[in-house]
């Protein structure tokens, strides 16, 4: 076990210690400019004196919270919508132009609309979040409807089942990977809209930590909410992995 | 002594097309019956019409004397591709038939336990269909099918993604199990050595449209071994049945590839 960890991992931990090493180095001998890049030793420096104020802990609270509150209503209303669309033919012709619209769309350009609405403080970022969210989810969560697999409703109509059971034993588990497949999408849209929000205009968030750092030309402490970001996208992302095994599991090997 | 499943007067159009053209056919309890024929005669839709996954155009189907109308649970259907749901166990997809008519209580799960073992999957019921082989997969169809304790058993070339020896297999091993309930079978194939070995009565079915052509009676001594197969009444009863339909296939094989 602990083996084959370190031959799966072996390269990429090497890979990402050389590349910290790299950094290190050009930022120290290279570039030498605080003003221009900050050395990971830096970085993390930043980021404990940050948290030893209590200042960082506030950002990643702020922008937690309208992370979180944004996406879950854009899954909410996203499987709601992909569910109406799956089993109405009319509805869904009439919401397609608008979903596929608003998903091709960078509708991250709205923000700076969405905080002369809503204010600075959250609720824009929160709007944003879920116009970025909301759509993937949607339409993974039809697609995943719409294609299950007709034989498989062909076996449970041998038995007799009536379309509430043929939707609650096959049509819903069958959608269950590609619901979870656009939730996973949206992680990853709901931070950058989470970040991009925040930038356009804020009180706190790791957005804001982002702008006032580059304000003060403080490249340690933008630095600090890259990493911190980066760190919760890869960590949601995993996690949903890990999800994935366990709810849908019949989809890997 | 009253027929198990009585068919007259059946019909079939998809649209402009005949399909089936004045099916008459009469079961006896107990009876293994086969349907074969070039493939366009109609033969699967034939049996997706007693299983009432499709219906018919005109005719009447009798089940002990009662009309037929849609699926029930008095015919179990075993597919061609086993159908299993990937995210249910062999026991829970076994199950299934007995839950949709809502009664899955501790003597629907004995039961199946029971014929799970019957059918040579014993200690698999908590497996998830990818860990189980080709032939495993049927036999899980198979259990499904019988779970619903149906009158008739209704299978459409249930071994034709098998391949060559898994098939010879599984045709005595489903000849054993019938053995053990004598259920009333009505069993698609497009292989005649399949629907000899295994039937009491072969129905040879004509294309364009699908129609019976001959009933022939199968006197071969039951229980049978796959050493049958090698003897000259065997092999008498299967060049019958190709004479019978040679020149249909041929013409069929003809227009599949034009």
């Amino acid at each position: 076990m602990l083996d084959r960890l370190r031959q799966n991992h072996l390269a990429g931990v090497l890979s990402v210690l050389g590349g910290l090493l790299f950094w290190e180095l050009v930022s120290r001998l290279l570039v030498a400019n605080a003003l221009f890049l900050a050395a990971p030793s830096q970085i993390v420096d930043a980021i404990y004196q940050l948290t030893l104020t209590g200042e960082l802990g506030r950002h990643i609270y702020i922008s937690s919270i309208e992370f979180v509150i944004g996406y879950v209503i854009a899954a909410v209303i996203g499987i709601a919508l992909g569910f109406g669309m799956a089993s109405n033919a009319r509805f869904k012709q009439a919401m397609q132009p608008w979903i596929s619209g608003f998903y091709a769309t960078p509708t991250i350009a709205l923000a700076p609309l969405f905080i002369l609405w809503l204010g600075i403080g959250i609720w824009s970022k929160v709007l944003v979040v879920i116009f970025l969210v909301l759509f993937p989810v949607t339409i993974n969560t039809e697609a995943g409807l719409r294609t299950t697999s007709e034989r498989l409703i062909e076996m449970l109509k041998s038995f007799g089942a009536s379309r509430s059971q043929i939707f609650f034993k096959v049509s819903l588990p069958s959608a269950l990977p590609f619901i979870l497949a656009g939730l996973k999408l949206g992680i990853g849209r709901g931070l950058i809209g989470v970040v991009v929000a925040e930038l356009f205009g804020s009180r706190a968030g790791l957005g804001r930590l982002i702008s006032q750092s580059a304000d003060a030309f403080n490249m340690p402490e933008l630095f600090a909410g890259v990493i911190v970001l980066a760190v919760a996208g890869i960590a949601m992302t995993a996690g949903f992995g890990w999800l994935e095994k366990r709810l849908v599991p019949w989809t890997k090997d | 002594m009253p027929r198990k499943v009585e068919i007259t007067g059946l019909n079939k159009w998809f649209g402009e097309l005949e399909t089936l053209r004045d099916i008459d056919v009469a079961v006896e309890q107990g009876e293994f019956i086969s349907v074969v024929g070039p493939s366009g005669c109609g033969k699967t839709t034939f049996l997706r019409i007693v299983a009432g996954l499709e219906p018919a155009t005109s005719g009447t189907i009798l089940l002990d004397r009662a009309p037929l109308a849609g699926p029930g649970s008095n015919r179990g259907f075993v597919f061609q591709n086993d159908s299993l749901l990937p995210w249910r166990t062999v026991l829970a997809n076994a199950l299934i038939g007995p839950e949709v008519a809502g009664r899955v209580g501790e003597k629907e799960r004995t039961r199946t336990l029971d014929l799970l073992q019957l059918v040579g999957l014993g200690g698999f019921e908590n497996y998830y269909p990818r860990q189980l082989s080709g032939g495993m997969r049927q036999r899980v169809n198979l259990a499904r099918a019988l779970a619903i304790d149906p009158d008739v058993l209704l299978m459409d070339e249930p071994f034709a993604s098998l391949d060559a020896q898994t098939r010879e297999i599984m045709q005595t091993e489903l000849l054993r199990i019938w053995e053990q309930g004598r259920k009333t079978v009505l069993f698609v194939t497009h292989q005649i050595d399949e629907a000899v070995f295994l039937s009491d009565r072969v129905l040879v079915f004509a294309r364009r449209p699908g129609r019976l052509q001959e009933s022939i009676e199968i006197k071969l001594p039951r229980p049978r071994a796959l050493a049958l197969k090698r003897t000259p009444e065997f092999t008498a009863y299967v060049d019958r049945i190709w004479t019978m339909i040679e020149h249909d296939v041929r013409a069929a094989v003809i227009e599949e590839h034009a």
